[in-house]
């Protein structure tokens, strides 16, 4: 009588398991199925050959990841690999845990996969330990500092399986934009996290280039949103005279709270991306992520082809960005737009939406 | 079939690897009976540890040791707030736990990530490394996993039946025969927590060591993980008697690693794990409750017939 209650619900639980995945299967890999006829049509009409099929795992969801895929794919369409048509892309999301990461990399390597695609540094690195061993190339984006994480030996040739693009801020640029827009100022505050890698290693390319535009810079660290708000204060409290964004997930995921610190102090704050801008932040030299993710998508093709192989390849990187201002916001804050950048898109608080 | 034994590889190696950890928290909340949330900062602190010797040149396996004492500070650390200060279970082990996230920023110098890409490791350099340049190949890592596994499992067991151990068993079911004993049941949950908090930093280590990078916010959701691992076991073979609690631990991590990657490969979106899982965890949970109804039921009608 005890065994057959524990037999059954061991069953009921792996009942419950498998109608809870296959539902899901049901819902999702619909597209897939229908892809992979699709691709069996379009075979023999195809110039890039046979199907190949990837694997692309993106770290979290945040605007400037979901760019890059959508550039990702983009850019393989350029090489002539459409997705459904020669090309199955297997997409994951590890939902910002390392250790998802980790199991999707690996299932990756075990299928064999042609190549693997990976959005944000700890999916690239969770990529690159699953597929070192069986030598499947990694093409990677969003990835500040490739030459620290150590996926790459130098940024003018890999030496490793991966390839890619580094999403390295233009933050020369920004600091140009800056001393234009605030030609007294002295003093940019910047929030940012302290366990986000592309945080620290914008923060220290910032502090050595601001001797040159006159600034000083004034970070502070913060763990996690809850501490946004004080780390905020801190700062205009220390008198500052602008804020300054990275691509920081938390602060960026916090904005809103920075941004009315900052205008109860009545001083700007300048972004790192434009959806920032479109948020309320004043202006900012912003990384296209759609073109970004676009020559990664080329770069990976380029692999699929054979024409190039990740050993030999380059890290791209985008050192010229565009410049965003929010006309709305300079007009609160009694700022004229400097005329070296009158020609940027200039856009007002939510007019992307 | 390739993918499939590929498949059986990732899982066992991860299920053993993260089984170490499920036999700390084993320890602790079984036990000790000691919800232990410090978990989720133990654990990076041994990847973290491991990840910046490695990189400093100790040897791969002294640093296996350093992280595992690394681990028992930090238990520590969770029990004298619980014992000595009198703050709460629950509270002793996030305290630790947010604490933890400043020393693992510490110990990797402010890097959120720390490779190891091509340093010598447990499993590249030695009996690792030699059996991975063997027929075996990535089934190496697999066997080291096991040996590292089995031979934690074994040093535990063995502890659990000293006067100790027994002392430590004691404290979780039954305080007051340990104070009668004249031993302070404080001192037992101290070494306890270090006990388990020691085996979580390991695990960490470990498998820092096998995807040779390490990141500090690893953490998350492992002592979700590793309850889960220990529950599911015990509901899937508590019945037997004949295992131990130790070997359900593992074995229930295996089944639950085992769960996840074939939901994964049936097609199910990422965003549903969460779910799935906690699924599985009340299944268990209610599995287990049920049997140990059922069991009291049994022995009372046994006394009523006689």
């Amino acid at each position: 009588m005890r065994k057959s209650l524990v037999s059954k619900v061991i069953a009921a639980a792996l009942t419950a398991a498998m109608v809870m995945s296959l539902t899901a299967c049901g819902s999702t890999s619909n597209a897939s199925t229908g892809s992979s006829a699709a691709a069996t049509e379009a075979k023999g009409s195809s110039d890039a050959g046979e199907t190949k099929t990837i694997g692309v795992i993106q770290y979290t969801t945040v605007p400037s990841l979901d760019n890059c895929y959508e550039g990702f794919v983009k850019g393989l369409a350029d090489e002539g690999f459409v997705e459904g048509e020669n090309l199955t892309i297997d997409f994951q999301n590890a939902n910002a845990e390392v250790s998802t990461a980790d199991t999707e990399a690996q299932t990756m390597a075990q299928k064999k996969y042609d190549l693997i695609g990976a959005i944000a540094t700890p999916a690239a690195m969770s990529a690159y330990g699953a597929c070192k061993a069986d030598g499947i190339p990694v093409v990677f984006t969003a990835v500040s500092d490739p030459v620290s994480a150590q996926l790459v030996k130098s940024l003018e040739k890999s030496e490793t399986i991966c390839a890619g693009s580094s999403d390295q801020l233009p933050l020369e640029a920004q600091l140009k934009m800056i001393r234009a827009f605030l030609p007294e100022a002295k003093k940019i505050g910047i929030l940012y996290t302290t366990s986000e890698p592309n945080s620290i290693t914008d923060l220290e390319t910032i502090k050595g280039f601001a001797p040159d535009y006159g600034f000083e810079i004034e970070a502070v660290g913060v763990t996690n949103g809850s501490e946004v708000a004080a780390g905020a204060e801190s700062l205009i409290a220390s008198g500052v005279d602008c804020i300054n964004n990275f691509t920081d997930n938390n602060v960026v995921n916090n904005l809103p709270t920075v941004l009315q610190a900052a205008a109860k102090a009545n001083i700007p704050v300048f972004g790192s991306e434009e959806g920032q801008v479109y948020d309320g932040c004043l202006a900012s030299i912003s990384i296209d992520y759609v073109a970004l993710g676009e020559e990664t998508g080329k770069i990976a093709g380029k692999i699929l082809k054979g024409e190039l192989t990740p050993e030999e390849s380059e890290i791209y990187t985008s050192n010229e960005g565009a410049p965003f201002i929010n006309t709305e916001v300079a007009e609160e804050l009694g700022l004229e737009i400097p005329s070296e950048y009158q020609d940027g898109t200039l856009v007002t608080t939510g007019s992307n939406k | 079939m390739d993918i499939f034994l590929g498949l059986l590889q990732v899982v066992l190696r991860e299920g053993m690897i993260y089984g170490i950890m499920a036999m700390g928290v084993y320890i602790t909340y079984k036990v000790l009976n000691f919800a232990d949330l410090s978990v989720d900062g133990s654990f990076p602190l041994g990847a973290c540890t491991a990840a910046a010797l490695i990189t400093a040149g100790v040897d791969p396996w002294i640093a296996c040791f350093v992280c595992f004492a690394a681990g028992c500070i930090a238990g520590s650390v969770t029990g004298m707030l619980h014992v000595k200060l009198h703050i709460s279970d629950l509270m002793s082990g996030i305290l630790v736990q947010t604490a933890l996230y400043s020393v693992n920023m510490v110990v990797t110098s402010k890097k959120a990530v720390l490779s190891i890409f091509n340093m010598p490791t447990i499993f590249s350099t030695g009996l690792g490394g030699m059996m991975y340049n063997s027929a075996l190949d990535q089934w190496a890592w697999v066997i080291m996993a096991l040996i590292i596994t089995i031979v934690v499992k074994i040093l535990l067991d063995l502890y659990l039946k000293t006067r100790s151990g027994l002392l430590l068993r004691a404290v979780g079911s039954n305080e007051r025969f340990v104070v009668s004993q004249g031993k302070d049941p404080g001192n037992m949950k101290i070494i306890g927590l270090m006990i388990g908090n020691g085996l979580v930093a390991l695990s960490g280590c470990v498998l820092a060591q096998q995807k040779e990078s390490a990141d500090a916010s690893s953490g998350t959701g492992m002592v979700v993980m590793a309850l889960a691992a220990v529950i599911i076991g015990e509901a899937v073979f508590g019945r037997t008697k004949k295992l131990r609690g130790t070997t359900m631990a593992v074995t229930g991590m295996i089944i639950y690693r085992c769960c996840l990657t074939a939901a994964m490969q049936l097609g199910l979106d990422t965003i549903y794990l969460k779910a799935l899982m906690s699924g599985l965890f009340i299944i268990a949970l209610v599995g287990s409750r049920l049997k140990n109804e059922r069991s009291a039921r049994n022995v009372i009608r046994a006394a009523e017939r006689k």
